[in-house]
This record gives C-alpha cells, structure tokens and sequence, in this order.
C-alpha cells in the first residue's frame, strides 16, 4: 500500500470511496466540473478548508475530498461529516518535508501537492479517528 | 429507537457532567492570554474550570437577574469577562481558523472590517432598544427563545455581541493602534450588559455560555420541547428514510452557511436533550432564507421558509459517545466524531418568515423531503454562481453585512427597533473610519495573519488597566 498523502480525518468512516484526483482551484472549476456530469469519479483536492467554495459539489454528491488548510471544526470538515464524504485535511504529501502553516503558507507548498496529487488514481482510507491517508491505487 | 450495542461501546458522555470530570481534551492546543507566566490553558470543560478560579469576581460564577439588570459591570468583571471570551473564542474557533483561504469568498477581510464596525456603533444601536424595552425587555428577548424555534435570537447570534462585537472588534483595533485599552470602557459595559442580558435571560440557570455549562444548551421550556419530540419519526440506518433524513440536513445546513456568507449565523443547535429511553435529541435550525440579505432572492424563488428546524435523536450507545459539546457558536461536535450513523429519529419543521407564530410552524413528513432537497439544491447552485460572479469588494461588504447587521439583528427585529436603527441612526451605512480601513486591513497581512494571530494567541484582548473608568468613551486621539 503507498500512501501518497496523509492528514486529519474529518470523521471516521468505512466508507473508502475511489477515483482520480482533480484539483480545483477556481469555483469555474466547480461549475465546470458538474457541467461535465463526472462528478462522482474524481477525489476532489482544495486549497482551504472552507464550505462555500465545494458548496455545489458537495450538494451534488461528490464521493471525496483532500484539503490543503483546515481542520475537522472547519466548516468544510462539519459538512463533510454531515454529508457522510470523506475528507482529509491539511494534507501533506509523505514524499515531502513542506507542511501547511496557519498565517505562513508557501504558495510551493500548494503548488507541490497539486502536481503530485493531480491525475492519480487514488483511495481515501479514512478509518482511523485522527489520520486520514491517500492511498495510491495500482 | 434504540440501537442494540456491546457493553464496550456504551456511552459515557454523561461522566461529563459530574463535578470533578475535566471533560476530553479535542485539540492538543493551549491557551496563554493574558495569563502570561501561568500554565497555559486547556480547551472544554477543563479550560472553563481554570478560567472561573483564575477570576478576580463572581461575574463568571451563577448570577441572579438582579445582577443581570444592574447597569454596569466593574472594570474588573469586564476584565474577567474580556479573558474568558478571549479564551471561549479560542476554543470554540483555533482549529476552523487553519483553514485558509476561501477560494471564494474573501472571509477574514470581511470578518475583521465587521469586527471593528460592530466596536464603534452597535454600542448606540443597543443603547437605543435598551432604552426603548427597559433592561428587562433585553432579558425577555432572550426568554423568548425559549418557545421557539427557528428563531435567530440563539447561541451564536447572541454569543456574537459580546465576543465578536467587544472581543475581536477591541482586539481588532487595538491591533490597528486605532483604540487604547482604557478607551471605549463605557461602549463595552454596554455591549457585554446586552449580552449578558440576553443569555441569562433565556438560560435562567445563571449562566451565559454553553462553556460555563459543560457544553450544554438546554434551553426549551419541557412542555415546549416535548411538542417537538413528540413528531420525531423513527429512522434506521442504511433505510431509504434515513438517507433521505441526513441528505436533507446536510443540504441544508450547506445552503444556510452559503446564505450566510460562510459563517455560522445559519446554523443553530440547542440541547442535548435527553429522553426517556436514553437517547439524546438535538434541535437545530438551518436558516436558508434570510429575506434581509438581496442575494437570498433566489431562496425565495425556489420556494424556501426562512428557516428548516430538525430534531435529531441520537443513541449515544451505538457511538459509544463519550462527549457531546453543543458549543457556544451553536454548533454540536462529539467524540467519537460521527454521530450520523446512530441518528434513530428525526423531525423536520419549516417557519415560513422570522416571526410566523409557532401555532403556524410546519411539519414535513422525511417521506416528502426529496422535493424539499431538490428546492435546497437548486437554490444552491443559483446562489453559488451568482457569487461567483461578484467582485472581491462586493463580496467583502456583503460579508460584512453578514456579521456587522447580521448579528444584532434578531434582537433588534425582535426588540421592534430594527426599522428605528436603519433608518434614524443608520445602520445600514458604513462608518467613515470603517471605510478607510478597507484599505489598511489588506496591507501587510493585518487581516490574514496580525488579526487572527492577536485573536487566536489571546495576546491582543489587553486588559482595561488599573486607571480605566467605567464612564470613559475615548477623550483622546494623540499618540
């Protein structure tokens, strides 16, 4: 099992939902995205930890989320656990040593996660109660 | 409806509740303050212990309503106040505050902008219904609540006077070096007055914040309450029903903070209440239509009430609960984390404006909740595109109105003052010094790392000092 990226767990469940990673850095992203009807394959990855942002995928059904910034009290992380979607937030890739820092965060650091999560097929194993782990799909 | 769970898995939430518990700890963060040189403090139950031994008055204890309607506070109980919501705050906000930026909407600028605002003019707008209702009528404001639902005059809206309003707005501006500590002594007293007014009169146990008691906000009149319970509707995990019961909420509870600008003012929890088969309810309010604000136009047109309320009956057995905060921001966090799978029972309500009598409140049977979700649904896309297309500063003052007209808003509307305060004292308008810092707040990281920085260290809530007098506006603008 490789894990590509680890954070906090939003909520814990057995849910284990799969798909390709599709960063979203705009909310014409998100609009277009559901235009595509291809939702329900990608694990969605964000910069933050705020809801209004994914409001729409979130509504709509989106079957994971990888955050760089937040936390489980975070809005988005409240409405992940309410909506049952799998979250893992403040992710951190286990290849690197860049961690997300609350008032100092390197605009690397996001790029970074982005170019190596971004197209990989992936599964989010969101059992335990504290971390949340990215687990690269063969 | 009760879930068949081990022995090993059995609550133990109610251990909470006992006099030496000091409760679990759900951050490994600490809190200083202004308790520098002490042992910095823990968040929950603990943190509110350490907090109520390290005051100097009883203003943090059990107070009478005689208390409650004196006009002012002393300089040390609003600096015993100022410490415990520095540190309420804290605990309630430090791990959402790691959440960064939006992406969408431009929220610590606009929340710093509203912060200051509140500072300098809500003290006149709460002075004015002070004045029209009598202290008691502030106090009554607060009762009301109490055979309600749906109603905004709640946990956050009323914990926001005082902590967002005095708290982080002083803090704010100190920050900027816009105020001195021994300024504005006389608008706190006025502000935190209001606040105490309102909670103590709808808690009638004494107290204000839910933290001060072991997270509990169990404030329905029983009689009241069991009309709720008595239309809770038994739910099974994995049914049809039951999915159709947490999709609902989750919808829901996405568009009110969406209506809301991304804040909590749409949300409101009260409870746990327990009931007589064990489990717990809580009764929480999703406000999808706030007809004050212009963009929630398109929750009008899609067909939504003000506000959608639920009753969630939870068995605490089959998530082993071990703690269940309902916090003073109205929003209910437990260990373990995910209470949705032992949800055993719902209701949902809808009140169609802010102040339709509670003998008009309806009820939605789970089986019709579909269509209500395809109404949610929609309005939510609408409204996220239609934020989509707006510019930074219009964003930012919406933003603003959210928090600076938002939060008293409830109470004022509640109070029959709202009309005078908008249109005689102009609420509505933005304050002369305010509109300058548009500007300052986005230089040099003041909104997004010196404000939240002084605000989630406790380093930026200075105490009044020694020589501060009850009376004193600001005399000064020198140095």
């Amino acid at each position: 099992m490789t894990v590509l990226a680890e954070g906090f767990n939003a909520f814990e469940t057995k849910k284990s939902p799969e798909g390709t990673v599709k960063y979203l850095g705009s909310p014409q992203d998100v609009i277009k995205l559901l235009s595509s009807g291809k939702l329900a394959d990608h694990i969605l990855l964000v910069r933050g930890g705020t809801t209004t942002f994914l409001s729409p995928a979130l509504s709509m059904g989106a079957i994971g989320i990888i955050t760089m910034s937040g936390a489980p009290e975070s809005h988005l992380g409240i409405l992940s656990r309410e909506f049952q979607t799998p979250c893992v937030m403040t992710a951190h890739l286990t290849s690197s040593d860049s961690r997300y820092i609350v008032g100092d965060a390197d605009e690397s650091h996001f790029e970074e996660m982005a170019a190596q999560l971004e197209g990989k097929k992936v599964r989010l194993d969101v059992t335990d109660s504290e971390v949340g782990r990215v687990v690269l799909v063969d | 409806m009760t879930i068949e769970t081990e022995v090993s898995n059995r609550a133990s939430y109610k251990d909470r509740y006992r006099d030496e518990d000091d409760g679990l700890r759900f951050q490994d963060l600490e809190f200083v303050g202004n308790f520098t040189g002490l042992p910095p403090l823990k968040d929950g139950i603990l943190g509110d212990k350490v907090q109520k031994e390290r005051a100097t008055t009883k203003v943090l204890e059990r107070v009478t309503n005689e208390d409650a309607l004196k006009d002012q506070f002393t300089v040390p109980e609003l600096n015993d106040l100022n410490n415990y919501l520095a540190w309420n705050v804290w605990d309630v906000l430090v791990m959402r505050a790691t959440e960064g930026v939006s992406g969408m909407i431009p929220r610590q600028e606009y929340e710093i902008l509203a912060f200051m605002h509140q500072f300098y003019r809500w003290p006149e707008f709460l002075r004015m219904t002070t004045d029209e209702v009598g202290a008691q009528g502030v106090m009554d404001i607060g009762a009301q609540s109490r055979r309600e639902i749906g109603t905004k005059v709640n946990g956050v809206h009323d914990w926001s006077i005082g902590a967002v309003g005095f708290g982080m707005g002083r803090c704010g501006l100190l920050a900027l070096d816009a105020i001195k500590p021994n300024d504005y002594v006389e608008e706190s007293n006025e502000i935190l007055k209001f606040m105490q007014r309102v909670l103590v009169g709808k808690r009638q146990d004494g107290y204000m914040l839910n933290s001060q008691d072991r997270y509990r906000a169990q404030i329905h009149d029983k009689d009241f309450l069991q009309t709720i319970i008595d239309q809770i509707e038994p739910l099974e995990e994995g049914s049809p029903k039951h999915d159709q019961f947490t999709r609902f909420n989750a919808a829901a509870e996405l568009l009110a903070f969406l209506d809301h600008f991304d804040c909590r003012l749409g949300l409101g929890d009260t409870g746990p209440y327990e009931l007589p088969n064990g489990n717990i309810v809580i009764i929480r309010d999703l406000f999808v239509n706030e007809e004050e604000y212009h963009w929630s136009d398109v929750c009008g047109d899609a067909g939504l009430p003000h506000v959608y309320t639920l009753a969630i009956e939870i068995d605490p057995n089959a998530m082993g609960l071990q703690e269940i905060r309902v916090n003073d921001i109205s929003t209910t966090f437990t260990r373990p984390k995910n209470y949705i799978p032992a949800i055993v029972g719902g209701a949902v309500f809808a009140r169609e404006k802010w102040d339709t009598p509670m003998a008009n409140i309806q009820t939605i049977k789970i089986s019709d909740l579909p269509e209500q979700l395809g109404k949610v649904q929609q309005a939510t896309l609408k409204l996220y595109t239609k934020m989509s297309k707006m510019s930074k500063r219009e964003l930012i003052w919406a933003g603003h109105d959210v928090y600076y007209q938002g939060m008293i808003l409830p109470h004022l509307r509640r109070a029959g003052t709202w009309d005078k305060a908008v249109q005689d004292l102009q609420l509505k308008e933005v304050d002369q010094r305010i509109a300058n810092y548009y500007y300052d707040i986005q230089k040099r990281g003041f909104a997004q790392e010196t404000v939240p920085q002084k605000i989630f260290s406790g380093s930026g809530y200075l105490p009044f000092g020694a020589d501060a007098d009850i009376r004193n506006s600001k005399a000064s603008w020198l140095f």
